[in-house]
């Protein structure tokens, strides 16, 4: 059997402020560490913030996370992992 | 309307709307740039000013030598006093809290940002309330002046702007090929159609040589924000606006020799020299930046957001309109267009800007960002 399907947390932060993507990204993967590290979780974060699309897959992978960043209509999805 | 204003109203435009495609597409903040060196100590986004600021240097040099800029230094700059270091010190805190600078607002309303619609909103009322300290802070700033008469670094030591200009070029020059050859000047973007910052820097030091050269100064815009106050305030309350000096004068006074135009102007409700340079900058930018991200699909209006973000913007705002007139100036006006200069009051205005956005930095993270 298995392992189950990581549960998925979604933060929507589009249309907010510079630098609300990347801090609470960090701050909401340094709360979630072990369950994404695990393999437990999933973040999902959705921005319209052009620089997020930088500087949030930098951190983070520089933190050892597996991160993946799609256009969708009007925005950006950002997918942390491990 | 004449010929040679319309020859300047459509070069500011057209200035201003390549200036805001150009910093939707790499997202050139310099709010961002000062704000995310002290909460990230990032400083990537900054390199790129410095470039900006580096570039700017070597064509403004050039240019006078060539003979091609109508002002040297250009108008509106001053003596130093207490009050640049202050109104820069506001400016960051303001800059910080409102999630861009004057410039920032104006291509992040464009590409649809409802805080920044606020923010804008927010310089306008900052830049109105001015008006009422203006007796008070500017005779402050009179007492406080330092060195009068001296604009520039090359004129305190009574030098060739050159003499100082060359070395501070090569040292930057050394350090810029340095970064090159560490890789420090490109990043992994996803965002579609993404502009690297060092050539959105090269762009912007570009469009700002051309606004010195047509229009005799590097792009400034908060005194139409003044301006847009007063309109207002004389709808809305003409007794009282009628008792405010500062709607009254007139710091712009300079010949443009050739279009042979005078520029005469202020914050005062009415289409002036400052109301054709500026006002076609601040519509270019919306314009460029809003065009940029409908190309891109990226136009998107969003208005439900925290409540703590719009009080930030609003009062960052207010603080940033008023500071932009006790500094007096903006960020734009002293790090694009004074420091290439050397002007000693937007070097002044830097070391204050410096600690606003640190302090703002600060507000942001305990107030406005808390979980």
């Amino acid at each position: 059997m298995g392992n189950p399907a990581p549960a998925i947390i979604e933060f929507d932060i589009r249309g907010q402020i510079c630098p609300s993507s990347l801090l609470i990204t960090l701050r909401e993967i340094n709360i979630r560490r072990k369950e994404i590290k695990g393999g437990l979780q999933e973040v999902i974060i959705l921005t319209d913030n052009r620089d997020a699309t930088t500087t949030v897959p930098e951190a983070l992978v520089n933190m050892g996370y597996v991160v993946s960043v799609v256009k969708k209509q009007g925005y950006y999805l950002i997918e942390v992992k491990v | 309307m004449t010929f040679a204003i319309l020859v300047v109203a459509g070069s500011c435009l057209l200035l201003g709307f390549f200036a805001g495609f150009i910093m939707h597409r790499s997202d050139y903040c310099i709010a961002g740039m000062f704000r995310d060196l002290f909460l990230f100590r990032s400083t990537f986004m900054l390199r790129t000013l410095l470039l900006l600021i580096v570039i700017s240097m070597v064509l403004f040099e050039g240019a006078r030598l060539c003979g091609l800029l109508p002002f040297y230094p250009f108008p509106l700059l001053g003596t130093i006093s207490a009050t640049n270091v202050i109104g820069g010190f506001l400016f960051g805190v303001g800059m910080v809290l409102a999630g861009g600078c004057v410039v920032g607002t104006l291509y992040k309303m464009g590409a649809g940002s409802i805080l920044s619609l606020v923010a804008f909103i927010g310089l306008v009322v900052g830049s109105g309330l001015y008006a009422e300290i203006h007796p008070f802070w500017s005779n402050w700033a009179r007492k406080t002046v330092l060195l009068q008469g001296v604009i520039t670094l090359p004129q305190l030591f009574n030098l060739e702007p050159w003499v100082i200009v060359l070395p501070a070029v090569v040292i930057s020059v050394w350090c810029f090929r340095k970064w090159q050859r560490q890789g420090l000047w490109v990043r992994q973007s996803y965002a579609e159609g993404y502009l690297q910052p060092w050539r959105a820097a090269v762009g912007l030091a570009i469009i700002n040589l051309f606004s010195y050269i047509v229009v005799g100064m590097p792009m400034g815009i908060t005194t139409t924000y003044a301006k847009i106050a007063a309109y207002f305030e004389r709808g809305f309350w003409p007794e009282h606006f009628a008792t405010l000096s500062y709607f009254k004068a007139q710091p712009l006074n300079a010949k443009l020799a050739w279009l042979d135009l005078q520029l005469l102007g202020g914050a005062a409700p009415e289409i002036d020299a400052i109301a054709f340079i500026q006002g076609p900058v601040i519509i270019g930018i919306i314009i460029g930046s809003a065009i940029s991200a409908l190309i891109l699909r990226e136009f998107q209006i969003r208005w439900q957001l925290p409540l703590r973000q719009y009080a930030s913007v609003l009062i960052g705002g207010i603080i940033m309109g008023l500071a932009s007139r006790m500094a007096p100036a903006c960020n734009v006006w002293h790090l694009l267009g004074g420091l290439p200069i050397l002007a000693l009051q937007s070097l002044i205005f830097l070391t204050g800007l410096l600690g606003g956005a640190w302090f703002g930095g600060r507000l942001l993270t305990r107030f406005v960002m808390k979980s």
